[in-house]
């Protein structure tokens, strides 16, 4: 299904789909974050500060609630998450690729039953990027495009005072259906425009990966390159590159008491980030990956290798958060280039 | 008008001579930031050092960084290391010496002054450059230059600043082994805790509206505590993610380790975090601003650690990192001290 | 069993033995299920314990996959989970979730030598293979069981190993000689070399701590065994045990799903992030 909505209706799609709950991107405390929005949709934003990945993973998930009084058997409560539809306005191709890439993970050898419970109430509208909006975007190089409608329900593409809305999947169909008397059918012209737009928006330059098919045979072969050492040997060890990245899932469990006799609490999970030295290490004190260097080649590899290994694809979708937010300015472009290049 | 030449200079004699083991400085990123931290130990690398608006980096966490990774190897230092060092990051490493966490001999201070002016905050600075991204950057007098592919951007210094400089009460670093620049102490740009006064204006449910909003939006990534100089304990008493095992740690240790709290983003836990580290910081934190800086949401960190440092400075008349051998705020007592909180 | 993954079934605790006394030391628990029954398991692999309030933590299956009514954990104290097993009592109650991880192929290995080489608490993890072993005696060839601790007061399975001699040839050590110890001083890979298996159509398993691993591997090879014809388990941290949580890889393998048994053959090509 393919249509046009002029820019002044797009308040009155959102209203009308009274059956989802819309966020969109907002500017507030100088960030860009989706917030649930009523009307006034601006898509005017770069990329969101943080991905939408919290809507199917948030950073907090309740497992379930434990009760127990002393000398009985514990008491558990399954939390199964109860979430409204969520329709997410202004998704970026780099993460509605991410989408599939969670999708793969949380579904993959066993299903995630938290995950699977929100992430079937969401929607994603995406807005194409007629120009990259971030200096360090770098899409194309992993397989990815501006105008890529990868894990999208919905993509808009801006064309001046209107936007060609394109569905992409049948929960797509059905959000323009509510709303259908809003939207207006393409002229010959209007496609034409799209696929000047489209075309144009391949064309503007990025950041680049030199070598993205081969980096997954040439980062296992530089597992022991000493340029790991030299890439990180700023890295203070944070969570930026993880917690705002579109892919990144790990995450850790633990039991959140909140009192103590009789026992009452939840088993929670919270995102965890492999570049904290605690993430591996070992009762016995002993830690696989010890040092920054190990942590770093950690996370560009899974990026670069294992994902690819695993599942055909890279998990990087090129947003460049990472690499725009590193406060060190590690870039993830930069140590894949160099830690491939001149290898076999 | 400090000449960058110079300071490669500088280095470049210094690791050649072998008087120290390394060079901890700036260099251009690959990235849209400008400057990046360098660590050249080779002196055909000293060329690559720089120094414009965009070396906000407090490189002295990397002593500290050096020091813990010395201890790891059973190490100690065999020549000091040399550091580029702006005032707020001396009096970081003045605080550091203070703290018995090296000696004075282990490290050489290449104090570079701020002349008047300081670094730059990304985040006002991106709306002058029409979405592109600087590719240089210089100072000149009041002025910044920043270089974009739309060509030279001028830039009142004032304008794109970061606060913690227009703030800044100390920009030149008086405890140096060789300094570039000229003291331009003295130069008021803002009032010192400009930012602290406009927010304390408001009223007691207006100032915790604004908290619980911030401490609600915390991500928990750590990038304030771990970009801080400051903030250098093995056992972070709020959580232990950095807690240190080894084969002698025993069980009692590693089951009762620290943890006052969750894992959970929540606000209560943020305020416990975030408040603890602005306690832990009292006498301490120079105001380099980097935690504010690093911050990716935005958590006006800054205003907890002001409100710290000018109770420290209206309270005991304490300036953290003044001199080596001066008192640390809370470990000395002085009858002048009030004692009114005590009654 | 429940499809969620992560909530675990409630299970009581029926037995407690203390193995090892000390900084180290070892208890066996026998767990039951509180209602219905306990998973399947395969030998090698194993179960997410947790004791609500303090959280969870994965510990291989000490007991034979052909004993249904029970599972068997040896837990040596070391953290926060485990320190708070030591204080469990018979009747307490615990969750388990499983069973995670691959096996060992003891069906393929019918017809063989078996030679096991156990150090500490590494005995626990190949113990369902010798206990299934040895009660499918007539498939299997020798059976040959090398175990070693810092000192006989850190022998643990003491009782059950003096039965084992039945069927199978012990040899036990200690690292350093002690009195009224009569068997081998010193470390297990030296005594693995001092009788020196044959390799002959034998698979040899090992399970202890990575420097004994490393070292045992190194002397079996020096015999005669081939890569293929060892086998080891590896541990990892781990939080999820379904391959997601992102902490125990190995490479591009999750040790929770794709381990925690390797052949030396697999392990060898891997990186050492374990």
């Amino acid at each position: 299904m393919e249509k046009i909505l002029d820019k002044q209706q797009i308040d009155s799609w959102v209203a009308a789909l009274s059956d989802w709950e819309v966020h969109a991107p907002v500017l507030e405390d100088g960030i860009w974050s989706y917030q649930p929005v009523s009307g006034a949709v601006r898509l005017d934003h770069p990329n969101t500060k943080q991905s939408p990945k919290e809507f199917a993973f948030p950073q907090r998930e309740i497992f379930f609630s434990f009760e127990q009084i002393k000398g009985e058997a514990p008491r558990l409560t399954q939390v199964l998450p109860k979430t409204p539809h969520y329709a997410v306005f202004g998704v970026r191709p780099c993460d509605g690729r991410g989408v599939p890439r969670m999708d793969k993970v949380f579904t993959d050898h066993v299903d995630d039953p938290y995950y699977n419970a929100r992430r079937k109430n969401v929607a994603y509208v995406g807005l194409a990027c007629n120009k990259p909006p971030s200096p360090n975007c770098f899409c194309l190089s992993v397989g990815g495009s501006p105008v890529s409608t990868d894990g999208l329900d919905v993509q808009l593409t801006d064309m001046g005072d209107r936007y060609f809305v394109k569905a992409v999947t049948e929960t797509g169909k059905a959000m323009m259906t509510a709303a259908g008397s809003l939207f207006a059918e393409p002229s010959a012209s209007d496609k034409k425009q799209l696929k000047q737009t489209h075309a144009e928006a391949v064309e503007y330059p990025q950041r680049k990966i030199n070598d993205p098919d081969g980096a997954p045979a040439k980062l296992e072969a530089q597992f022991d390159s000493p340029l790991w050492e030299e890439m990180a040997r700023a890295c203070i060890g944070c969570g930026i590159c993880t917690f705002l990245c579109p892919t990144c899932h790990c995450f850790d469990i633990n039991d959140e008491v909140q009192n103590k006799a009789p026992l009452k609490g939840e088993r929670v999970r919270t995102w965890d980030n492999c570049q904290f030295p605690d993430f591996t290490m070992h009762s016995s004190g002993h830690n696989p990956r010890e040092n920054t260097a190990a942590r770093l080649r950690q996370r560009v590899n899974h990026k670069f290798q294992y994902f690819h290994k695993n599942f055909g694809i890279h998990q990087c979708t090129g947003c460049g958060r990472c690499v725009s937010e590193c406060p060190v300015g590690i870039d993830i472009v930069t140590v894949v280039n160099k830690v491939t290049e001149n290898v076999g | 008008m400090i000449n960058i030449q110079d300071i490669r200079e500088t280095a470049r004699d210094m690791l050649a001579k072998g008087e120290v083991r390394a060079v901890i400085g700036y260099r251009r990123g690959s990235r849209g930031m400008l400057a990046e931290p360098a660590f050249i130990t080779n002196p055909e690398q000293a060329d690559e050092l720089v120094w414009d608006p965009s070396c906000f980096h407090n490189l002295s966490l990397y002593l500290v960084e050096d020091r813990k990774f010395l201890a790891h190897l059973n190490k100690t230092s065999d020549a000091p290391i040399a550091i580029m060092a702006k005032g707020c990051d001396a009096r970081s490493i003045v605080v550091l010496l203070q703290e018995n966490y090296f000696k004075r001999e282990d490290v050489y201070i290449i104090g570079v002054s701020c002349e008047g002016t300081g670094v730059v905050d990304e985040r006002k600075l991106a709306p002058h450059l029409n979405g592109f991204q600087a590719t240089d950057g210089a100072f000149d007098g009041d002025e910044f230059v920043f270089t974009t592919a739309e060509g030279e951007k001028r830039l009142p210094a004032r304008d794109v600043m970061a606060d913690r400089c227009l703030e800044c009460r100390t920009p030149f670093p008086k405890e140096n082994n060789v300094v570039f620049g000229e003291d331009k102490t003295g130069r008021e740009l803002a009032e010192p805790f400009a930012a602290l006064a406009r927010f304390e204006a408001q009223d007691a449910g207006e100032r915790w509206d604004f908290w619980e909003h911030h401490f609600d939006r915390c991500i928990r990534c750590f990038a304030c505590r771990s970009v801080c100089p400051m903030c250098y304990c093995d056992e972070c008493v709020v959580d232990s993610i950095t807690f240190p095992v080894n084969a002698a740690t025993t069980a009692e240790e590693k089951a009762n380790r620290i943890r006052w709290i969750e894992r959970s983003a929540t606000r209560s836990e943020n305020i416990t975090y975030l408040m603890t580290r602005a306690m832990h910081l009292a006498g301490r934190c120079t105001d380099c601003g980097e935690c504010e800086r690093a911050c990716p949401v935005n958590v006006p960190i800054r205003l907890l650690n002001n409100k710290m440092e000018r109770e420290a400075r209206e309270k005991f008349g304490f300036e953290p990192g003044a001199s080596i051998g001066g008192p640390s705020l809370v470990a000395s007592f002085l009858d002048s001290d009030p004692g009114d909180f005590i009654r | 069993m429940s499809d969620n993954i992560y909530l675990p079934q409630l299970a009581r605790i029926a037995h407690v033995k203390e193995e090892v006394a000390g900084e180290r030391s070892i208890k066996t628990f026998r767990v039951e299920p509180v209602d219905g029954e306990l998973f399947d398991h395969q030998c090698g692999q194993c179960a997410m314990l947790s004791i609500f309030g303090r959280g969870e933590s994965m510990i291989s299956i000490a007991s034979s996959p052909l004993i249904r009514e029970y599972k068997q954990f040896s837990i040596m104290r070391v953290g926060r989970v485990s320190s708070a097993f030591h204080e469990l009592e018979v009747g307490d109650v615990v969750g388990i979730r499983g069973p995670y991880g691959n096996n060992f192929p003891i069906d393929d290995w019918r017809g063989k030598n078996l030679v096991f080489i156990g150090g500490g608490c590494g005995l626990a993890p190949i113990w369902p293979v010798i206990t299934t072993a040895v009660a499918q005696r007539d498939n299997f060839k020798n059976i040959t069981v090398f175990y070693g601790g810092r000192s006989p007061r850190d022998i643990m399975y003491r009782a059950e190993l003096d039965k084992l001699r039945d069927a199978a040839d012990v040899h036990l050590s200690v690292d350093k000689a002690e009195e009224g110890w009569d068997s081998y001083c010193g470390f297990v890979p030296a005594n693995v070399m001092d009788k020196a298996p044959s390799p002959s159509n034998a698979i040899a398993i090992t399970c202890g701590p990575p420097i004994m691993i490393k070292f045992v591997i190194q002397n079996l090879r020096e015999i005669g065994f081939t890569d293929d014809q060892i086998y080891t388990t590896i541990e990892n941290k781990m939080k999820c045990g379904v391959g997601k949580c992102g902490r125990c890889n190995v490479g591009k393998d999750y040790v929770c799903v794709k381990g925690p048994v390797y052949s030396w053959a697999e392990l060898k090509d891997l990186p050492e992030e374990y």
